[in-house]
């Protein structure tokens, strides 16, 4: 067990969770005893318990992970659990436990993989609403300590009337269980990009909130024909509306069709287009719709503080040193996403392996890895040599957004005659949990491990892919999304259930990762 | 698991050939051990999961109880009373569990409308029949069967209105006459099961025209406008003309005196009318009064919703004379009358799908 002392932190009483309709008060019978005995057992209880948390997802598992046998005094650290006794500093193996049991008349112990708390009474794993709730707290946080102010409470302004219970009780009708948000999108004729963005959008949780909460109402909206609003419909009817049939976007294709943006009038064809150009689209619409109004100029440092900002946008840092000099020039950008090169890398494999040209496959981590940590040489401009020098460059993210965007750049114009725009085939391996961390400007400063609270704020989950199937001018598109643990597979219209393998086997052209903890 | 002499792990799936090296039994220990691991994870994520729904079914059940029981009728208090039942006790206010609920309760209700969940799917992979004299919680779990849906749903397979050569097939095998939309809307409702849905049509927002939804992106690059070299002529030529024909506009290289065409039912304005959606909206007629939105009703956005045409529930009368268009949202249409005269700004060119039309044969197609 750790060092750490027993004695409670603050001398509050330790307070389990009050009666809620519609849940137990207590894990079990037994755990009800435990914490009915005397305020004092269940500070200590409460205490031993944290601590067993910290130790198990805090300190390198080796030690939660070792037991001492009961009879001979061996010590075994094994990979299969272990199990920690809630009432003393006992480490178990699964045999020991009953002998422990009867012994001391422990009764409480914690799977020292999981942090699950097993009642020997009951010979069953018990999910006691208090104590759960600190497990589950301290995964995702770090901390059993409730923060006051989450980026999410800040995102979105509270409002002291609005956010009273009974308040919201009495103006709410409850939607359907069926409406959960699952929905195909009608192809409108060649439109599956659209509907590809359309569905990672709904199923971004950051975005979902935003609208459901009445962020941009379409009733108070005066702007024609706009996106925004769309949306705000859109998902409406994906969160309000019992209706499994596909959806008819057509508010969104109008608001698309009407749009002025200049930047994208080849985008407004009836033909076939790229989803990621259509992301970018819509983000920037958005934007626009619920932001300052500014136009984000790629390359400016522009941030502002609507959904679109908080949720995809980030900062680059751009570190230029000047090979002759060593003068160094920091340049930050923002991006919506990040588009990582394939061709490049998957020759310089290929050639390493001495298996060909081309490599057979890459990984997420690797692409990344050419882009935001190595360096390149270049050519610029040096202010203090004041003539053209040979300089290095290196790229990393100075600001991770919630939402990381990433393309993988499949589509790739060749240079020569005639030759016309290729699609890498290139399998890139992406994982379902991405740490950014080695990416960030952070880790090229500062040893990361000193920080382990850094590499918790840089994990990501995989949210949605989108893939490309076919030929470079002609194809289709459909996109995968997860809800909860559970993925979809969303071709136009048609929603099946996806597999895990099926996902991460898929040939991603663009994919979103979103942050675990918002914290 | 180095001292484990073993030659397998924990699980003991994994079992390293007798007569090896040690090396070779302790990678045989190690990789036995973490598939343990793996399928542990998993069953704890299932059992925790199972196991506080099961808990949390008991305490919604005896919270009825104790409010069945109670005198009150403020729904806020909670009863003072004690109740028992083999799962829970309830008592101060209080729920406590009894044994197990793993044993105890043997299904799971739905926190949110409390009624039962069905635990199998109703077809495809795992599937059972369900008890019809139960009410289920309308969260079903997922379909997964070939060629459906996660809803069991499927779609008529030769996409309508998707190149003529696929849409004659499709009259052929309606067997009446392509002309006549009610015979169409009549044969397909026949030959369709109650699962297979059609494309819907949606209303333009430029136009005010009904589309059907494969040709909508098509149909707005030649209203709207930045498609073809002079589809902002046409579009302007065909507004002037009051936009008499709703099925040919994706033709850019048509004249526009050619497009105009009549407005007889029997013009290819009508098509996509007759394979409207027929079985879909019963889900939305029950869901109508029950399933508003969230928010307040935004009552001025209606005037700009997508207007998905829908015969009334009962399928097996298409012919019904009370037969009228809906806005999908509501059913409110006395408010929506209303609302469009508040509100008539918004609709220089009127939309006809909102209007009740009563006893038009089968042929309800808006011409605007």
């Amino acid at each position: 067990m750790s060092a750490r002392p027993t004695t409670p932190a603050s001398p509050k009483n330790f307070q389990i969770k009050g009666p809620q309709p519609g849940m137990p008060l207590y894990g079990c019978e037994h755990v009800q005893r435990l914490f009915n005995q005397d305020q004092a057992t269940t500070n200590t209880s409460v205490q031993h318990y944290k601590a067993i948390l910290r130790n198990i997802l805090d300190l390198p598992a080796m030690q939660a992970q070792t037991a001492k046998a009961m009879d001979s005094g061996a010590i075994t650290t094994s990979l299969t659990p272990t199990y920690l006794c809630l009432q003393c500093p006992s480490i178990l193996s699964e045999e020991d436990l009953a002998k422990h049991g009867s012994r001391k008349s422990h009764r409480f112990y914690v799977d020292s993989r999981s942090g699950a708390l097993y009642c020997q009474m009951c010979e069953d794993i018990v999910w006691d609403p208090t104590l759960e709730e600190l497990r589950q707290r301290k995964i995702a946080t770090g901390t059993f300590t409730p923060r006051r102010k989450r980026k999410q409470d800040e995102m979105l302004a509270a409002d002291p009337i609005k956010d009273d219970p009974k308040y919201i009780t009495n103006n709410t009708t409850l939607t359907s269980c069926k409406a959960n948000g699952l929905r195909g999108i009608y192809n409108a004729g060649a439109t599956c990009y659209q509907n590809v963005v359309l569905q990672t959008f709904l199923h971004n949780p950051i975005l979902r909130n935003f609208y459901l909460s009445d962020r941009h109402s379409s009733s108070s909206c005066d702007i024609p024909y706009c996106l925004s609003c769309a949306m705000d419909d859109m998902f409406q009817d994906f969160y309000a509306h019992e209706n499994t049939n596909g959806y008819t976007a057509a508010n969104i294709l109008s608001g698309f069709w009407i749009s002025e943006k200049k930047a994208f009038e080849n985008l407004v064809t009836t033909k076939e287009q790229d989803a990621h150009e259509f992301f970018q689209f819509l983000a920037e619409e958005l934007h626009e719709r619920n932001g300052d109004g500014m136009r984000p100029e790629s390359g400016s440092e522009h941030s502002c503080n609507c959904i679109i900002h908080q949720t995809f946008y980030g900062k680059l840092q751009s570190t230029t040193t000047c090979q002759n000099c060593s003068g160094v020039t920091n340049q930050v950008q923002s991006f919506l996403d990040l588009s990582l090169p394939l061709e490049n890398l998957a020759q310089k494999k290929g050639k390493k392996s001495g298996s060909g040209s081309k490599a057979t496959s890459m990984t997420l981590q690797e692409c990344l890895e050419e882009e935001y940590i190595k360096q390149d040489k270049c050519e610029y401009r040096c202010n203090s040599c004041n003539s053209m020098q040979q300089a290095r460059r290196q790229t990393s993210i100075k600001m991770l957004p919630n939402v990381v965007s990433i393309q993988l750049k499949r589509f790739e114009f060749k240079q020569g005659r005639n030759e016309r725009a290729a699609k890498i085939e290139t399998p890139v391996h992406f994982p379902l949990t991405l740490n950014m961390l080695p990416y960030t400007e952070r880790a090229r400063n500062f040893n990361t491990k000193e920080y382990p609270e850094w590499g918790r704020a840089a994990t990501y989950d995989l949210m949605s892919v989108v893939v490309h199937v076919g030929e470079i001018d002609t194809g289709h598109y459909v996109s995968y999304c997860r809800v909860g643990d559970q993925w979809f597979a969303f071709n136009d219209h048609k929603v099946e259930l996806a597999s895990k393998s099926e996902v991460l086997g898929a040939k991603a052209y663009l994919l979103f990762y979103i942050i675990r903890s918002l914290g | 698991m180095a001292s484990d002499p073993d030659s397998t792990g924990k699980a003991g799936v994994v079992v390293a050939p007798p007569e090896c090296s040690a090396l070779e039994k302790l990678s045989h220990s190690v990789l036995d051990d973490l598939l343990y691991n793996i399928v542990h994870d998993l069953v704890l994520n299932v059992h925790r999961e199972e196991k506080m729904a099961r808990a949390r079914t008991a305490a919604i059940r005896i919270e009825k109880m104790a409010a069945d029981a109670s005198e009150s009728s403020t729904p806020d208090s909670r009863p003072d009373v004690r109740i028992e039942t083999d799962a829970a006790i309830y008592e101060d206010n209080r729920v406590l569990l009894k044994g197990n609920p793993l044993k105890t309760t043997k299904d799971i209700l739905c926190p949110r409308c409390h009624l039962p969940r069905l635990l199998q799917p109703t077809d495809g992979k795992g599937a059972k029949k369900q008890d019809p004299s139960i009410i289920y919680c309308k969260k079903h779990p997922y379909i997964e069967k070939a060629g459906h849906d996660i809803y069991g749903q499927t779609w008529v397979a030769p996409g309508p209105g998707r190149g003529k050569k696929k849409k004659d097939l499709e009259k052929k095998l309606d067997g009446a006459d392509p002309s006549s939309p009610a015979a169409a809307a009549e044969g397909t409702i026949k030959d369709r099961p109650a699962h297979v849905l059609s494309f819907p049509s949606a209303t333009c927002s430029k136009c005010k025209r009904c589309i059907l939804v494969t040709r909508l992106n098509n149909h707005m690059g030649a209203c709207i406008g930045n498609s073809g070299r002079n589809a902002s002529r046409t579009a302007a030529q065909k507004i002037s003309n009051g936009g008499s024909n709703g099925g040919s506009q994706n033709n850019d290289n048509t004249p526009p005196g050619s497009q105009r065409g009549t407005s007889l039912p029997a013009s290819r304005a009508a098509s996509p009318r007759k394979r409207d959606g027929d079985e879909f909206d019963e889900d939305a007629d029950e869901s109508d009064p029950t399933n508003p939105k969230k928010k307040k009703l935004k009552p001025t956005t209606l005037t700009r919703k997508v207007v998905l045409k829908k015969a009334p529930s009962a399928a097996g009368t298409p012919l019904a004379a009370t037969k009228k268009d809906k806005v999908k949202t509501s059913s409110m249409l006395n408010m929506e009358q209303k609302i469009d005269a508040d509100d008539g700004k918004d609709l220089t060119v009127q939309v006809a799908s909102k209007k009740v039309m009563p006893g038009k044969g089968g042929h309800l197609q808006p011409r605007s």
